[in-house]
């Protein structure tokens, strides 16, 4: 209970430091967080920006289409590469390269490839997510007790029943936390893949209302984003910890 | 329960591969295990005693001469006969330790109510009963062996192959599970197999005694313990005993020291 109050107590802090700054400095370009509320209002109404639904259904199904494509990609290739051992000597070596090139540089040849359509944006989603899936399922493979292994094939469990039985309950843990990254990750994508050249969908509004100087909307298009993503990452967590919890 | 069986090993070999050359794990072992009996397999680090165990439940292929058990080979984990504990314990950390007992039963296709029958008349007599809904991280060190220990029970396999099982545990607990094995073991009437590193517990435990050389393991000598139960450890004959072995393990122990 003391820990909320703290952390009520610095969110308090930081917003009146936020305030305080915006004040002094040209209300233009600097927008205090009490000015958002009602720029937020300005953004449902106004009709210089585009009416926000659309867009916010647009994101939401390009980042829900990406996490998926990401997880199921992210799950195969993980499997495939932990369980056949020398398919994982030759590939895993490859993913980590791929994974330490900073993944924007890839966006310009998606754009070329995809479009500047939702295509672009899901499969820049897809890009980041995939890789935290993917090495938590290989490190996950590799944390799986070799005793508890033995103990089930020498009960006589059969491939299938030892993957079902053991592995996956004893990967849940490490598993889990890839999917809960991969998720923060492919929101990341699709948000940054609208950003940067897109003719609809949130991140696109948000470029919109900052191209035409309308700060206050744009902060507040900002701090919905935020808002937005911390909900979905707090569930995920609520997730991640009960299954932390399940799989001991 | 069926009748207890023999087993026989007949001049088993296994070399692993190593990125430095194969080395020879284990070379020509031979030995009879008798129905009912106790079988220690006593030798230093190293010498392959894990190895034979691992052959004798299937789970490591010899690559020389063959394992018989019952007359039949081995050729893949047989759990309707063969039973296995390892040194870590290895229970299931998402499982209650009931259904940590009822693992392999479930394997086998007993169905619900079966497995929580045999289970729950597995863990009383063991000093389990109230913790049958715990799960391991709640369970001490030595009640968690004794749940692996009954997991491996529940399976009522007539052979029951155990791999340093107490070795992990600390000396008093140590001491504990063993006069507690030996209950169980007049209570089941199984053939055992027990890997030790350990004289005194061999000696408290065993029928029979194969000690083991430094690797490439063979057997060096197979001592009787005529002893009655529960064996006073500090007995002349105890003594004795543990002077004969202490020779023969120390001269293997210093030969895998000295590599």
């Amino acid at each position: 209970m003391r820990v909320w109050l703290w952390r009520a107590l610095v969110l308090l802090a930081a917003l009146g430091l936020w305030e305080a700054a915006a004040r002094m400095l040209n209300p233009i370009l600097y927008v205090g967080p009490s000015r958002l509320p009602a720029a937020l209002v300005r953004v449902l109404a106004t009709r210089d920006l585009p009416p926000l639904a659309g867009h916010v259904w647009l994101t939401l199904g390009e980042i829900a289409a990406a996490y998926a494509l990401a997880v199921a990609g992210g799950l195969w290739v993980g499997f495939v590469l932990g369980l056949r051992k020398s398919l994982g000597r030759i590939y895993e070596p490859l993913l980590a390269t791929l994974y330490a090139v900073p993944s924007v540089v890839w966006y310009p040849s998606l754009m070329l490839f995809f479009g500047l359509g939702p295509s672009s944006k899901i499969a820049f989603g897809v890009l980041l997510g995939f890789f935290p899936v993917t090495l938590s399922v290989l490190a996950g493979i590799r944390q799986v007790p070799a005793t508890l292994v033995a103990v089930a094939v020498s009960m006589g469990a059969k491939p299938w029943t030892l993957f079902r039985k053991v592995m996956l309950p004893a990967m849940a843990s490490t598993m889990v936390g890839g999917l809960r990254s991969g998720l923060a990750l492919s929101v990341v994508g699709v948000l940054v893949g609208e950003l940067l050249g897109a003719r609809a969908g949130l991140g696109y509004v948000i470029n919109y209302a900052y191209g035409l100087m309308m700060t206050a909307e744009y902060a507040a298009l900002v701090a919905l984003v935020a808002a937005a993503v911390l909900l979905l990452d707090g569930a995920a967590s609520l997730v991640e910890g009960r299954v932390k919890r399940w799989a001991g | 329960m069926t009748a207890a069986a023999p087993i026989v090993i007949e001049g088993v070999g296994k070399r692993y591969v190593t990125p430095s050359g194969p080395i020879p794990a284990v070379d020509g072992v031979s030995l009879t295990v008798r129905p009912r009996e106790f079988v220690s397999l006593l030798g230093p680090s190293g010498c392959g005693k894990s190895t034979v165990l691992g052959m004798i439940g299937g789970l490591v292929r010899p690559d020389s001469g063959a394992i018989l058990i019952d007359g039949e080979p081995v050729t893949g984990p047989n759990p309707r006969k063969v039973a296995l504990v390892f040194q870590d314990p290895g229970l299931f950390p998402w499982r209650t330790a009931l259904d940590n007992v009822g693992f392999g039963l479930e394997l086998l296709g007993v169905p619900a109510v079966g497995r929580r029958k045999i289970a729950l008349g597995l863990l009383e007599p063991m000093g389990l009963k109230g913790f049958e809904a715990k799960y391991p991280r709640e369970l001490s060190g030595g009640m968690r062996q004794r749940v692996a220990i009954a997991r491996a029970l529940a399976l009522d396999t007539p052979i029951l192959l155990m791999d340093e099982p107490f070795g992990a545990l600390d000396e008093q607990t140590r001491l504990l599970m063993g006069e507690w094995l030996v209950g169980v073991r007049r209570r089941t009437e199984r053939t055992i197999v027990f890997v030790t590193h350990s004289l005194h517990e061999a000696i408290a435990l065993s029928d029979r005694i194969a000690v083991m050389t430094a690797r490439p393991g063979r057997i060096k000598d197979v001592i009787e313990v005529p002893l009655p139960y529960p064996r006073a450890l500090d007995g002349p004959e105890a003594v004795a005993l543990h002077a004969k072995l202490w020779a023969q393990v120390r001269e293997e122990s210093l030969r895998a020291m000295e590599g």
